[in-house]
């Protein structure tokens, strides 16, 4: 924009005599403001006269000084129009000007909502360049980074069903929105998250950035920190996102001079594009009906994990493995029973979860977990009654890892900074792959039915796990091979095996996948020996969790324009990655299908028979199928589309059924009329629960 | 600036409500319905002091509603440009600070706070300072502050206010 440089004439016909300034140059007026004081140089008429400024604005020069006498046609100084870098609800907030009623060109000049709860707040490009630059001096200084931090399935859980008043460790809040009656929030803390958040603080700025809308974020954000030691005003809630879908397209206003310190933690991936710079975190499920309450809209779903807390007996611990937990609801009413009972014995109930069920068997059964419930009000499972408060043991210890996983990035990060010269900065999108790489680095793995015959092993989820964690996967044994990853025992593979670290010295760890997702998880080696495949049964086969779908380091990094402005890489279409593009295109070819296939299978209606029976089948008849063939696709495109599909099975964001109490690990293949019929039935009953 | 004028309002008034205590509910409809609303000519209505008069109520065709005009006084509080006002720091970041005034939230550019004030993001809570440390600006301080433009909304007001004038800034009790 050129400069609106506009210079002071004298403000009569004949000379004029300044007598006095009452600005100084680059002084700031506003419109109105006396400039100086003159007269008439002739002598004749000495009353002195004031000048105004016309306009608001900067005085950029003063060309006459005190006591010197001006021509008419003279310039008498100079003002520097204001360029309105600061604008708050289109009003500028230097001079006070309303924006809505000047000259269109003024309305450009500030685009960029800089300040997280604001959005009505928008400051210049260079305004914003200028700002980022000091935070990220500070943060040098301070040697801190910027952790973006999700609050649903991350750090908390929250449902807006009914539960039980005296859940221990479960914090009500209600919430009134503007034109809506309000609802309660039910929100429970992940366990150490007060300890995460200290520590977690001394070395990152912590930024909330949540699908929450603004009024559930702010309260959460003073739930975790009262004190808003850690968050301060650092709080970005839907209402401020440009997007509703991702929050990728706010990082460039937050962070204007690029996000090369930024680490974000959150349990989905997509909403932040697949971004290398994300740790994808495993999702925190309390509330076993219940999933992200704020998800994005559409196709957006998740599976949650699955927790079934059961007590038969007083204190015996109930481990149901997933697929018999169905079946399991229907003792509800026996555990009722129990409960009453059961009040001098102990009923320790034990939340499984889907991806971790024996990953935690081993450790985490004699920890002490923290109490807690999932729960629905009808069926009061899973009860502690001691003193009046239902707890629930809550195994989830994932964020002590998480803190670990951090302070390894900024560990790394800083190392890199040091070496670097000054004025550069490394870039956390390359920092974080490279941490992560250095996991199982020195590995190399060999998979035994876990990946499909029919696809290639470079397109196999588990091959992009492995590759991202720095290991070496290759298609059968080489010398070099450490671990043997199989599905089950015997196969010609597993076999081998025998045979061969029979004749070596380091001895080949043969182990289940397990073992690779917790790597993923944990971001460390896990100990081999925890996870060994078990003789003559199969060992429990589960697909991929959620957060071990990183894609590998390398994979489409977004890059700048080539102009390097930061204007052009404002508009999210400019930042649309070909992966992006196929995506979308993706995204349409799914609507299709879908509309082909009737069958709904975010809804799923369980609890009931039919339902179980057929789950149980499919999900047997899945255990010897091949993981890759995704369940919305029908079988008949599997073939040509192995690739594709495979990509779109690992993106697609999980189920997430709102009400209905989670669905098997699988997805059954649905069947068009029983599902239909299934549908029919569950919303049946949930009318007459109602009335 | 405030005012105390007289204003008028219409009152709907459903049929369940008509009976001995009708001009109560007419009064305390009227209450609830005005006080703490905003218009942009009158500006935030703080509080209703009388009733003038409640006017004949006119049946609606059809419905059975009544609306009843009333004519009351209230103290209305306007923001100008150019007035100077106490306000409550609630919001400080870099980008500036946000103040309220009663009803009226305010927003104060970086560049229209002194500039030898430099903010400082890493004290709880963050703040503006001087270099000597004398005149420390943060949360729940009470500023004084001028009007430089004022956002007048149908439901809102929204103003623009500045340090950078005499007598302006930290109001020290």
């Amino acid at each position: 924009m050129a400069d609106k440089t506009m210079p002071i004439f004298v403000p009569s016909e004949k000379p004029v005599k300044v007598v006095k300034w009452k600005v100084k140059q680059g002084v700031f007026v506003s419109q109105g403001q006396i400039l100086f004081l003159y007269n008439d140089s002739s002598g004749q008429d000495t009353e002195l006269k004031k000048y105004k400024a016309g306009r608001a604005g900067t005085i950029s020069s003063i060309k006459v000084k005190e006591g010197d006498i001006a021509e008419p046609g003279q310039a008498i100084a100079e003002l520097e129009e204001c360029r309105h870098p600061t604008v708050m609800k289109e009003m500028c907030a230097e001079c006070g000007a309303d924006l809505r009623t000047d000259e269109v060109t003024n309305r450009d000049v500030a685009v960029v909502p800089m300040v997280h709860s604001v959005p009505e707040l928008k400051v210049s490009e260079e305004l914003a360049q200028k700002l980022g630059r000091e935070d990220a001096d500070r943060l040098l200084k301070d040697r801190k980074l910027v952790l973006l931090v999700d609050l649903d399935q991350t750090l908390v859980h929250t449902t807006n069903d009914n539960i039980p008043p005296n859940l221990k460790g479960v914090l009500h809040f209600f919430l009134r929105g503007p034109g809506c009656p309000g609802r309660w929030c039910h929100t429970r803390l992940r366990p150490r998250t007060q300890e995460f958040l200290e520590n977690a603080s001394k070395i990152y700025e912590l930024h909330v950035c949540t699908f929450g809308a603004r009024q559930y974020a702010h309260a959460i954000a003073d739930l975790l920190d009262p004190e808003k030691k850690y968050f301060s005003h650092r709080i970005l809630s839907r209402d401020e996102c440009f997007d509703a879908r991702t929050k990728a397209a706010n990082l460039k206003a937050l962070f204007p001079c690029g996000d090369n310190m930024v680490c974000i933690i959150d349990d989905r991936e997509d909403v932040w594009r697949h971004a290398t710079n994300l740790i994808h975190v495993r999702p925190y499920s309390f509330f076993q009906s219940t999933g992200d309450i704020n998800a994005p809209p559409p196709p957006v779903d998740e599976k949650p994990k699955e927790k079934l807390p059961t007590g038969k007996n007083g204190a015996q611990v109930n481990q149901m493995p997933t697929l018999d937990a169905e079946p399991e609801q229907k003792d509800a009413s026996k555990n009722k029973e129990n409960k009453e009972e059961g009040s001098n014995g102990k009923i320790v109930s034990k939340e499984v979860k889907k991806d971790n069920a024996d990953a935690k068997d081993s450790e985490e059964a004699d920890q002490e977990g923290d109490e807690r419930i999932a729960q629905d009000p009808a069926e009061p499972r899973w009860l502690e009654t001691s003193d009046g408060q239902i707890e629930v043991e809550d195994p989830d210890d994932y964020l002590i890892y998480l803190d670990d996983i951090l302070k390894r990035i900024h560990k790394h990060f800083y190392e890199h900074y040091d070496k670097m010269g000054k004025n550069q900065i490394p870039d956390l999108k390359t920092i974080i792959p490279e941490v992560k790489c250095e996991v199982l680095a020195g590995t190399s793995l060999v998979f035994s039915g876990l990946v499909p015959t029919h696809q290639r092993l470079e397109t196999s989820r588990a091959y992009q796990v492995a590759k991202s964690l720095g290991a070496e996967v290759t298609q059968d044994y080489t010398n070099k091979t450490t671990h043997l990853v199989a599905v089950r025992a015997g196969t010609a593979k597993v076999n081998a095996s025998k045979k061969m670290s029979e004749g070596k010295a380091n001895k080949l760890h043969v182990v289940t996948p397990d073992w690779l997702w917790t790597c993923a998880e944990r971001w460390e080696r896990v100990d081999e020996r925890l996870y060994p495949l078990q003789r003559g049964g199969q060992s429990r086969w589960r697909r991929p969790p959620a957060h071990c779908s990183s894609p590998p380091p390398a994979a489409a990094p977004r890059r700048r324009t080539p102009s390097g402005r930061f204007m052009d890489t404002i508009n999210p279409l400019l930042s649309f990655s070909s992966d992006d593009i196929a995506d979308m295109d993706r995204e349409v070819e799914d609507i299709f299908n879908e509309s082909d296939e009737s069958s709904s299978d975010d809804e799923k209606p369980d609890g009931d028979e039919l339902d179980n029976k057929e789950r149980l089948i499919s999900a047997s008849a899945e255990n010897s199928m091949q993981d890759s063939i995704p369940d919305r696709l029908p079988d008949s495109q599997d073939a040509e589309a192995t690739n594709d599909s495979e990509m779109d099975d690992e993106s697609r964001p999980r189920k997430r059924p709102r009400t209905s109490s989670p669905p098997s690990e699988e997805e059954p293949p649905d069947d068009d009329d029983s599902s239909w019929n299934l549908m029919g039935a569950a919303l049946e009953k949930e009318l007459l629960a109602q009335d | 600036m405030f005012y105390h004028i007289s204003l008028e309002h219409e009152i709907l008034l459903h049929p369940r409500y008509f009976g001995p205590q009708l001009l109560d509910i007419v009064k305390q409809k009227l209450y609830t319905e005005v006080e703490g609303t905003c218009t942009g000519k009158y500006g935030f209505v703080i509080a209703v002091t009388a009733i003038d008069s409640i006017g004949a109520g006119l049946i609606q065709p059809g419905q059975g509603f009544v609306v009843y005009p009333v004519k009351y006084k209230a103290i209305v509080f306007r923001p100008f440009k150019g007035e100077v006002l106490d306000a409550i720091v609630t919001q400080v970041n870099k980008v500036g600070m946000f103040a309220q005034i009663g009803p009226l939230s305010c927003f104060i550019s970086h560049h229209s706070i002194p500039a030898d004030m430099e903010f400082c993001p890493n004290v709880n809570p963050p703040c503006y300072k001087s270099k000597q440390e004398d005149n420390v600006i943060q949360e729940e301080d009470v500023i004084r502050l001028k009007i430089v433009g004022t956002r007048v909304d149908a439901t809102g007001i929204f103003a623009i206010g500045t340090l950078m004038d005499d007598y302006l800034g930290l109001v020290t009790q």
